[in-house]
């Protein structure tokens, strides 16, 4: 029995690593400093852990979580992406101009760039790519660029026509409308064209087994002078965020990705490993359906808000000294980031809530339907992962504090965002905010009949300031159109805030130079949100 | 071939149940396969999502849609998955050789560990052997495959480097390589199977050592360990080859999760994949392959009954 009692013991220690292992306590590590980063070293593979497989590689039929943009950015380049200071800027384009009502984009491409089997990248290929692949009924990018049409103006310019003024369009052409593959292959490879995906970028396709790996090997004729350092790169899929950790303390992989940032802080804990840590526009949120009672009464969602101590909620995720509270769909290093919308987002205040919470239950007309007095009862729907599920149930906790019943629900990511699209919840936690421009972004999440706008709020203030952002840019009109906007969004209450979220990419102290990646020009790019970078730049020294 | 004919009809039907209550179950699966496949940004898009509805057959009733899969199925066409765009049979056949890899290793494992130990245990029943073995038994037993599996990644893999954490490499591209992968993985299905396996064994064992056969062989001075393994082994394995076909279900069961757990490119985690991402043509497949290998499995534990008990087969020669 004594031997059975040492290997349940010797197990509860190894599952105590799980997600909720650093609840409640400051983290031992740091990110890591990656200031020295040496001279970049020619040749070697990498092996890198992606959280998940992804289904297929061509854009308008594969789907690209993070783990399949990870992958993307070795055989595709984007024709734009965001710099260091969060603006667009041209990468496989040379450049990339509106008119001046924003409803067309010039692209100029660059020349001599070719895809990996030979066929030139100019603008009848890109026009190709556009009618065959991405608006074609069924595929999966044809929402995004609804109605957008593309004109070619000579070999090597082509310009987007637009239903309608969007001064945020280019950051579509940063995911994978914007990731030319080749037509010629792709209409060779017909039904298996995702399989073998051919694209301009650094490195070449060469093999995949899938769930299992998939190898690309240096591109001879890159486009980027001297550009890529190592030979060859194999992805693994790993979906277990406990076991893809222990394949990099092992060496089984070199470089990890995970989204979780209970794993990325376990990740800093690690020896010879170094962590690249990306605090973007993202924040965990929960979501209220804003026409479904009682939550269609703004007096129940300010008290939500005001009974949910955020600093709590960050402790129990493990965050706590690594992420800042958030108050905005827009982190303190975002441009559009407001300190009047921080300042003016309630703190943690129980008897506020107790009194709006007591003055809608005392309501005659209260939009539930139930009697003066009867205590408000919502659900609350969240996935079935450990730090969730501690989460749902603090907020359950605050919540009962002020007589509010919550009957908690655990549904699996499919259910989760179709009751999402479909408006069939009450409650839910939910990732808001995106690394993309503040138009793309908002009119997403606060304009109907945007399938992304998952609160159903709306106001006409925000309709106006987002009609006069599309069609803006100046930077500094932005911002306080998006400070308009953010201010609107928060004096309504359809989310409430439970901390920025961290992207990391974990990486064996020989693997260098993952987050230090730029642009043709030399300007320095964003980094690596999503936990995805461009491999190109990368290089090992062992 | 008398056999099988009479348990053809029986196995069919097995499977058309079972095919069909798949069908029934993913089709209760809340949302919309089509939005799940195009993306939550493209649910706005209703000629997309109508073209992937047509391709998937979601407007037709229930029965329809199960008929002409069934059809495509008897011309041995499984489908073609929509969001992979991979031939739903390549798909499995790809993957289905970790799985068995995996599940025969587990078995043999097992196997290897519990006759010798539930042999043991018989044979010192009441011993301090048999309250070790006993006891080590009702202890794995209570040990699921994933925090087994936990463990042995912890040991074997952080902790003395030996092993893999995760991964897998084919049989034919490195077969050192592949055992080395497939070990941990294996041992996790294993440890349960080796529990039930020795209870087993050590229960019908005892009954056989008391038998007359066994008293006659003792006085004739025949070798403990002959007694054992050649004359009481054989007729104490009926409940133990029942119970390895039956734990068939049960090793798939738990492959679904150490697939996931060791990132083994595996039918289980292809089915957990499909059903997460309602990939129905897919996750169909997979319940049908599954299917027929527990069929076929607990098949071929019905024809070991005649090799183990030779009056099984005259008996039933017997009736024909």
């Amino acid at each position: 029995m004594l031997a059975i009692l040492l290997v349940l013991t010797a197990l509860a220690a190894a599952c105590g690593g799980g997600d909720d292992d650093d609840a409640g306590g400051e983290p031992t590590g740091e990110e890591s400093d990656q200031s020295d980063q040496g001279e970049p070293v020619s040749g070697g593979t990498i092996t890198v852990g992606l959280e998940a497989e992804t289904p297929g590689w061509q854009p308008g039929s594969g789907n690209f979580a993070n783990s399949g943009v990870a992958v993307a950015y070795a055989i595709y380049d984007p024709l734009v992406r965001l710099d260091e200071n969060g603006e667009i800027h041209p990468y496989l384009a040379e450049s990339i101009e509106p008119n001046d009502d924003f409803t067309e984009w010039t692209v100029k491409l660059r020349s001599g760039v070719q895809f990996h089997d030979g066929t030139p990248l100019n603008s009848q290929a890109m026009k190709t790519i556009f009618d065959t692949y991405l608006i074609a009924p069924g595929a999966n990018t044809a929402g995004i660029l609804r109605d957008t049409q593309l004109e070619v103006i000579d070999d090597l310019t082509y310009k987007y026509v637009l239903p309608a003024p969007n001064s945020g369009f280019p950051d579509n052409l940063a995911g994978a409308p914007g990731w030319p593959f080749s037509p010629t292959a792709a209409a060779a490879n017909g039904a298996n064209s995702g399989s073998m995906p051919v694209g301009t970028g650094p490195f070449v396709f060469d093999s995949w087994e899938r769930d299992s790996r998939l190898v690309v090997k240096k591109n001879p004729n890159y486009w980027q002078d001297g550009l890529p350092y190592l030979d060859e790169i194999v992805f693994r899929p790993i979906p277990d965020e406990d076991t893809r950790l222990s394949s990099l303390e092992t060496g089984d992989i070199d470089v990890m990705q995970t989204l979780r940032q209970s794993t990325g802080i376990r990740a800093r804990d690690l020896d010879g490993v170094d962590n690249y840590e990306f605090l973007g526009n993202t924040t965990g949120t929960t979501i209220f359906n804003t026409t479904k009672p009682p939550l269609d009464d703004v007096r129940v969602r300010h008290a939500l808000v005001l009974a949910q101590d955020q600093a709590q909620l960050i402790e129990v995720q493990g965050g706590t000294g690594v992420v800042p509270p958030s108050t905005q769909v827009f982190s303190e290093d975002s441009p559009y980031y407001s300190q009047e919308v921080a300042d003016a987002w309630p703190a943690y205040d129980p008897e506020a809530a107790q009194e709006l919470i007591d003055e809608y239950v005392n309501d005659p007309s209260r939009s539930d339907g139930k009697a003066p007095g009867e205590p408000v009862s919502f659900r609350y729907d969240c996935l079935p992962e450990p730090v969730l599920v501690d989460l749902a149930s603090l907020y359950q906790s605050f919540w009962q504090e002020i007589g509010v019943q919550v009957e908690l629900r655990q549904v699996e990511q499919a259910t989760h965002v179709q009751e999402a699209l479909s408006g069939d919840f009450q409650a839910k936690c939910f990732r808001a905010g995106a690394d993309a421009d503040p138009y793309v972004t908002l009119r997403n999440a606060f304009t109907l009949p945007s399938p992304l706008n998952f609160t159903r709020f709306t106001d006409p203030t925000i309709d106006e300031d987002l009609a006069e952002l599309a069609a803006s840019g100046d930077l500094d009109e932005r911002k306080a159109l998006v400070e308009e906007i953010s201010m609107t969004i928060n004096e309504g209450f359809p989310l409430s805030y439970y901390g920025s979220t961290l992207a990391v990419l974990a990486a064996q102290d020989y693997v260098k130079n993952v987050d230090g990646w730029t642009f043709p020009d030399g300007v320095r790019g964003i980094g690596t949100p999503g936990a995805t970078t461009h491999w190109a730049f990368v290089w090992r020294t062992e | 071939m008398g056999l099988v004919l009479r348990r053809l009809p029986a196995m069919l039907a097995t499977l058309l149940i079972v095919s069909f209550l798949t069908f029934l179950l993913t089709s209760l699966l809340p949302g919309d396969p089509a939005i799940q496949i195009l993306g939550a940004d493209n649910a706005n898009d209703p000629d997309s999502v109508e073209v992937v509805r047509e391709e998937l057959r979601l407007d037709d009733p229930l029965l329809v849609r199960y008929g002409a899969w069934l059809g495509d199925v008897a011309r041995g066409d499984l489908g073609r998955s929509f969001r992979t765009d991979q031939q739903v049979a390549d798909a499995i056949l790809e993957r289905l050789p970790v799985t068995l890899e995996v599940g025969g290793l587990a078995v043999l494992i097992a196997l290897l560990v519990a006759i010798p130990l539930g042999t043991l245990s018989a044979f010192r029943a009441g011993g301090r052997a048999d309250r070790v073995v006993t006891g080590a038994s009702f202890g794995l037993l209570a040990l699921p495959p994933f925090m087994v599996a936990i463990l042995l990644i912890l040991v074997f893999a952080v902790t003395l480097g030996w092993l893999p954490a995760t991964g897998w490499v084919r049989f034919t591209a490195d077969p050192i390589d592949n055992l080395r992968h497939a070990i941990l993985p294996a041992l996790s299905l294993a440890v349960g199977e080796m529990a039930v396996y020795t209870r087993l064994l050590r229960a019908d064992m005892i009954t056989t050592l008391q038998q007359d056969s066994i008293t006659m062989a003792r006085a004739k001075g025949i070798p403990t360990s002959r007694i054992l393994f050649r004359h009481a082994l054989r007729p104490s394995s009926f409940s133990l080859m029942t119970v390895v076909g039956l734990q068939v279900a049960t090793i798939i069961g738990g492959a679904v999760i150490i697939e996931t757990l060791f990132a083994l490119p595996g039918v289980g985690r292809l089915l957990v994949d499909s059903i997460l991402q309602r990939d129905l043509i897919m996750v169909q497949g997979c319940a049908l392959v599954i299917a027929i290998a527990f069929v076929v499995i607990n098949f071929i534990v019905d024809l070991l009954y005649t090799v183990l008990d030779p009056r099984i087969r005259y008996g039933s020669a017997a009736t024909t």
